[in-house]
């Protein structure tokens, strides 16, 4: 269907560009409503204990304030009703540092945040649990039934027989998502309902969560979230400042707009936890593997679990009999960890990849042909064939494209000057899944000119989404771009996946192409004719002389999509400098070579991975959010303590994609992107910088200290 | 944030007298560090006297005094006009670089050079009020010395502090023995060498120098040198920009045939004011300018060195840095 089509395909640019950078996109907090109170957020100082008592006589004498909320008169809110994190001031138990407490509001911003400084809270303290160090011998299996021990053959058996093997730990940190859009929200009641104005990634859940939270029925709340200044997975699930703003909203009986800072974000929307990952490797003289085992621990909120599947990749990168995946966790007391970008593969692909490298080294093989002779023909994790898969291809155009001959086997081997060179690789692979999504699409006729608007509940994290469903639908209806209007973020459309899991452009894009053969079939069959060659949407509208048609799909996976094990795959390249004196990393060249189906605007897709991929490079060299066990608060609470990367910590960058014409996982055969460019990235930079430097590092991130 | 007044001087004299008169009013210049720390509700001030209009911005000669044939810097001056003046190019490069690895330009635009002599630590328990921090709140504790103290002090220290000094600006002019001119509330001027601007912690770190409140930095003045074409700013940091360094050193020699007349190296990240290695430069004169005489004058001066439990690596990063920046600046910059 490729060949057919005019539109997909293509590098149209962001039909959402203009607007943004000129300020005339929306985001949440721009929405002019009249009549806002603001409302400020106040938190815990300690990470376990109770509260005994707030004072907040001053405060709400303070000018201009109207309220001031807190445990003692928030109205009941259901806590199990999908808000993630708790922190909706209904007890005065403490689970974390940083939690909400409370809320003032007042009639400015000013006002608000000034009289947070005059409430003062006493309580009753107990020792935090917020040494994962410490703790990590403590950690038990998980209570999630997917996160149960998972083997296949006998892993420890075939490792104690094996003559060649690697078995290391390996560590990353707590990251934040920090998008540049921290999480805001502004609520406005109308009788009993209430209209959200708020980013979320999963429309639909952002309204089932605040409606159960609330207390309310779901057709009560309107989620509007048309542009969202990035999530990364925070603004998945949502977090408390959602129903927050509806409870102070309806307290002061007008509408209320609260936003987090720089520094709320790191305890109230979710964090990539800690994690260790033990890999052992065993494998034959030639590299064939006998056996992986990945063994992870790790830690959650103090009451609630939430483990990112470290061990995916693990499960289905390489061709081996013997395969061992454990989870363990212990609680702490922190806000609870989320799905981060590429969950659990990012990181996990950080320690099998790496490991993958170490076993290469050991072997005296090269790591690319490493993999290649590891290759699995179907999914070892299953026995069903892949829809498609093109690692190797991956590998061996990037090694083409990269030069990857000039990379010297041995390491320490390439000073150039004060700097010592190396080149890593590393593979990485995401999951690709449609998930069922509904669309309304209408024409409308004015003389012969057609305009079509498709309408779903889907959100456009910045990535493109906009621009792909236009060229879907034009391409579909047989239209120019112009003529087709995309309207999505907002819950009173027809109900749609979320913008997460790499999920959103198959979901979304199908069931707008679907919906688009749907009214084609429709105004066909409404002609009653017969036609030679199967006509347009937009002639059967001048045709028949019809002036408005719509219809509404509810598009589901393909059935025959199951019997295929569908992800995509990723082979990344990195050339890195170190300075031999100071330890100092500079990633000169990244190259990632990416198989996920159709891509259907290589310019968005380009932008994707090499966004996903500038985040593997923070996460190899600069990002970690440290915690001070005594306290249980982070120390890197804003962008100056908490590193992602600048531009000069940027080289060149490019991305390739292996053509795949994958029908077999779904109709247009997309795959998604967004998550898989982050996975292998860390591995790739960590690999090499042990080929520069000699020295491997098993803890992110690999900050100028551990190379000295 | 808490309610304040704010004006606006016209007059270095008005300004100094508007200032003294309020034990709790700051002035207000680029803004970058001080409305920061006044969000975070670590600066309180009642008054903020806004000296931004002062014009107090020139970059020229000096015509006498004590760094007689040198070039003053205007106490309000941008980072950004003083880092890129050609005369600071030409004759103090060391400067120029030192501005330009600090911060990003859209700061250096707003930041001045009074204000950067002046901007607090980076201390994280220093910006959250709800730690334990000495130099915030006298006599609550220090949070790092025995928590996440791996940017802070390995010289200098005191059980009650061990920040550090953020300035990259600073560290350069510590090594080119600068002097900060300030104007006295009582309408007098007075010069404060470099090295004396800044104080060590010691029992009273809610002090970060001796300058009295009341005083306005006005000035900066460069004194002549013969360092302009061996001088380096080495700013290790964990990313390329953007970071504050976990070591930095400004190094400058004055060298004849191969032999070291004199040597200045400045150390930033490591105490709580710019660290002068003293120990180094004096081991430097009249030696030979060789990799193995870099290496012993940092190896004597990191000897001294006292780390805390995080940061241990900054004895062997601030030797190798040490030895590095002569080495740049003996090779004009280049590696
Ligand atoms: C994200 C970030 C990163 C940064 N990174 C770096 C870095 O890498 N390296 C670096 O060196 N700096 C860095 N900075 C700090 C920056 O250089 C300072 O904030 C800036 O130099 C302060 O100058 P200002 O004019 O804005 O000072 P202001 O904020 O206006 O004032 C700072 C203090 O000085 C006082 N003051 C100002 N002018 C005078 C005067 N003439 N006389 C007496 N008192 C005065 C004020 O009362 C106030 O107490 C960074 C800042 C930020 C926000």
């Amino acid at each position: 269907m490729q060949d057919k089509n005019k539109l997909i395909g293509t590098p149209v640019s962001r039909i959402d560009g203009i607007a943004k950078v000129t300020g005339k996109a929306a985001y949440s907090t721009d929405y002019p409503v009249k009549n806002l109170a603001y409302a400020v957020l106040f938190k815990s100082t300690i990470a376990a204990g109770n509260i005994r008592s707030i004072d907040t006589a001053t405060a709400e004498k303070a000018p201009g304030v109207l309220a001031v909320i807190t445990h003692a008169n928030a109205p009941k809110l259901n806590v199990d009703g999908g808000i993630r994190g708790g922190a909706l001031l209904q007890s005065p138990e403490i689970e974390f540092y940083g939690q909400h407490i409370g809320m003032v509001v007042a009639e400015t911003f000013e006002q608000a945040r000034h009289a947070t400084h005059l409430i003062s809270v006493t309580y009753d303290k107990k020792e935090p649990k917020a040494d994962f160090e410490k703790l990590a011998k403590e950690a038990v299996p998980s209570r999630d039934k997917e996160k149960a021990d998972a083997s296949r053959g006998d892993a420890k058996a075939a490792l104690r027989e094996a003559t060649y093997k690697v078995e290391e730990v390996y560590g990353t940190p707590i990251e934040h998502h920090h998008p540049l859009e921290p999480h805001a929200t502004i609520a406005e009641w109308n009788g009993d309902h209430v209209t959200l104005y708020n980013s979320s990634q999963i429309v639909n859940g952002a309204q089932s969560a605040a409606a159960k939270t609330l207390n309310i029925k779901p057709e009560q709340v309107r989620i509007v979230t048309p542009y969202i200044g990035g999530g990364f997975g925070s603004k998945g699930g949502q977090w408390a400042n959602l129903v927050l703003t509806a409870v102070a909203a309806k307290q002061v009986n007008r509408p209320v707009k609260l936003a987090l800072t720089r520094q709320q974000m790191v305890n109230s929307v979710g964090l990539r936890q800690r994690n260790y990952q033990k890999v052992s490797l065993a494998a034959t003289k030639d590299g064939k593997l006998t056996a992986l085992a990945h063994e992870i621990t790790t830690h959650g909120a103090i009451k609630n679990e939430f483990i990112e599947p470290c061990g995916d990749c693990s499960k289905i990168m390489y061709d081996v009999p013997n395969s061992l995946i454990t989870y363990r966790t212990v609680p702490m007391n922190v806000i609870l960890p989320t799905y981060t970008r590429g969950p659990g593969k990012s990181t996990g692909s950080f320690a099998l990849e790496s490991a993958m490298d170490e076993l290469a080294h050991t072997l005296k093989i090269d790591p690319i042909e490493l993999r290649i002779r590891n290759e699995p023909e179907r999914d070892p994790s299953n026995g069903k064939p892949w829809s498609s898969r093109t690692t190797v291809q991956c590998l061996r155009a990037g090694a083409a494209a990269f030069g990857w001959e000039k990379r010297k086997a041995e390491p320490r081997q390439n000073q150039q000057g004060n700097y010592l060179v190396g080149y890593g690789v590393a593979c990485g692979t995401y999951p690709a899944h449609q998930r069922p999504t509904s669309a309304i699409v209408k024409l409308k006729r004015t003389g012969n000119d057609i305009m079509a608007t498709v309408e779903l509940a889907a959100a456009d994290l910045g990535t493109g989404t906009y621009t792909i469903l236009t060229q879907t639908a034009a391409d579909a209806l047989d239209l120019p771009l112009r003529n087709v209007k995309v309207v999505i973020g907002d819950s009173d459309l027809p109900p749609a996946a979320g913008a997460v899991g790499s999920v959103g452009a198959s979901s979304y894009a199908n069931a707008v192409n679907d919906a688009c053969q749907k009214i084609t079939d429709e105004l066909l069959a409404k002609s009653g004719k017969q036609f030679y060659a199967r006509p347009t949407a937009a002639q059967l509208m001048r045709s028949e002389k019809i002036t408005d048609y719509q219809t509404r799909i509810d598009a589901k996976p393909l059935e025959s999509a199951e019997e295929y094990s569908a992800h995509s795959f990723n082979a990344n390249f990195a050339e890195v400098t170190v300075n031999r004196f100071t330890g100092m990393v500079r990633v000169n060249r990244f190259l990632a070579v990416t198989g996920a189906g159709t891509i259907l605007n290589p310019k968005t897709a380009r932008s994707q991975i090499i966004g996903g991929n500038i985040w593997g490079i923070g996460m190899a060299l600069t990002e970690e959010s440290v915690v001070d066990p005594r306290y249980g608060n982070f120390v890197t609470r804003s962008f100056a303590d908490y590193h992602v990367p600048a531009n000069l910590d940027i080289g060149d960058m490019d991305a390739i994609f292996i053509r795949e014409d994958d029908q077999k996982a779904n109709t247009l055969g997309v795959k998604g992107i967004g998550e898989v460019g982050i996975v292998g990235v860390a591995a790739a930079v960590a690999n090499a910088i042990f080929n520069a430097t000699g020295k491997r590092v098993r803890e992110l991130p690999i900050t100028p200290d551990k190379l000295l | 944030m808490r309610p304040f007044t704010y004006t606006r001087a016209s007059d270095p004299s008005l300004a100094v007298r508007e200032l003294a008169a309020n034990p709790t009013a700051k002035f207000l210049a680029g803004g970058t560090n001080l409305i920061d720390l006044m969000k975070e509700d670590v600066e309180r001030p009642s008054a903020v006297i806004d000296i931004s209009a002062l014009t107090l911005t020139e970059i020229k000669p000096i015509a006498a005094g004590t760094s007689k044939g040198g070039i003053s810097i205007g106490g309000l001056g941008k980072n950004t006009d003083a880092a890129n003046h050609p005369s600071i190019r030409q004759h103090y490069p060391l400067l120029t670089q030192a501005i330009l690895a600090g911060a990003s330009g859209q700061i250096r635009n707003m930041a001045t050079n009074g204000g950067n002599l002046l901007q607090r630590t980076r201390c994280p328990y220093f910006y959250e009020v709800a730690m334990p921090c000495n130099k915030r709140e006298p006599g609550s504790g220090c949070g790092a010395l025995e928590g996440i103290n791996r940017l802070h002090a390995i010289f200098g220290w005191s059980e009650k502090c061990v920040a550090v000094y953020p300035s990259d600006m600073a560290i350069a002019l510590a090594a080119l023995d600068a002097f900060v001119r300030v104007k006295r509330p009582n309408g007098e001027e007075r010069s404060i060498p470099f090295t004396d601007f800044h104080r060590l912690p010691g029992d009273t770190p809610e002090q970060d120098t001796n300058l009295a409140h009341g005083e306005l930095i006005t000035a900066i003045d460069l004194p002549q040198n013969k360092f302009a074409d061996r001088s380096y700013y080495l700013k290790v940091r964990d990313r390329a920009s953007y970071a504050f360094a976990l070591i930095s050193v400004a190094a400058a020699l004055e060298v004849t045939g191969n032999t070291i007349v004199q040597a200045r190296i400045a150390m930033g990240g490591v105490s709580h004011k710019p660290w002068r290695a003293l120990t180094a430069e004096k081991m430097l004169v009249g030696k030979e300018a060789t990799a193995e005489n870099f290496k012993r004058a940092a190896d004597a001066e990191m000897a001294a060195a006292k780390p805390l439990e995080h940061n241990k690596f900054k004895v062997e990063l601030g030797n190798r840095s040490i030895v590095l920046a002569l080495q740049m600046a003996m090779n004009g910059g280049k590696a």
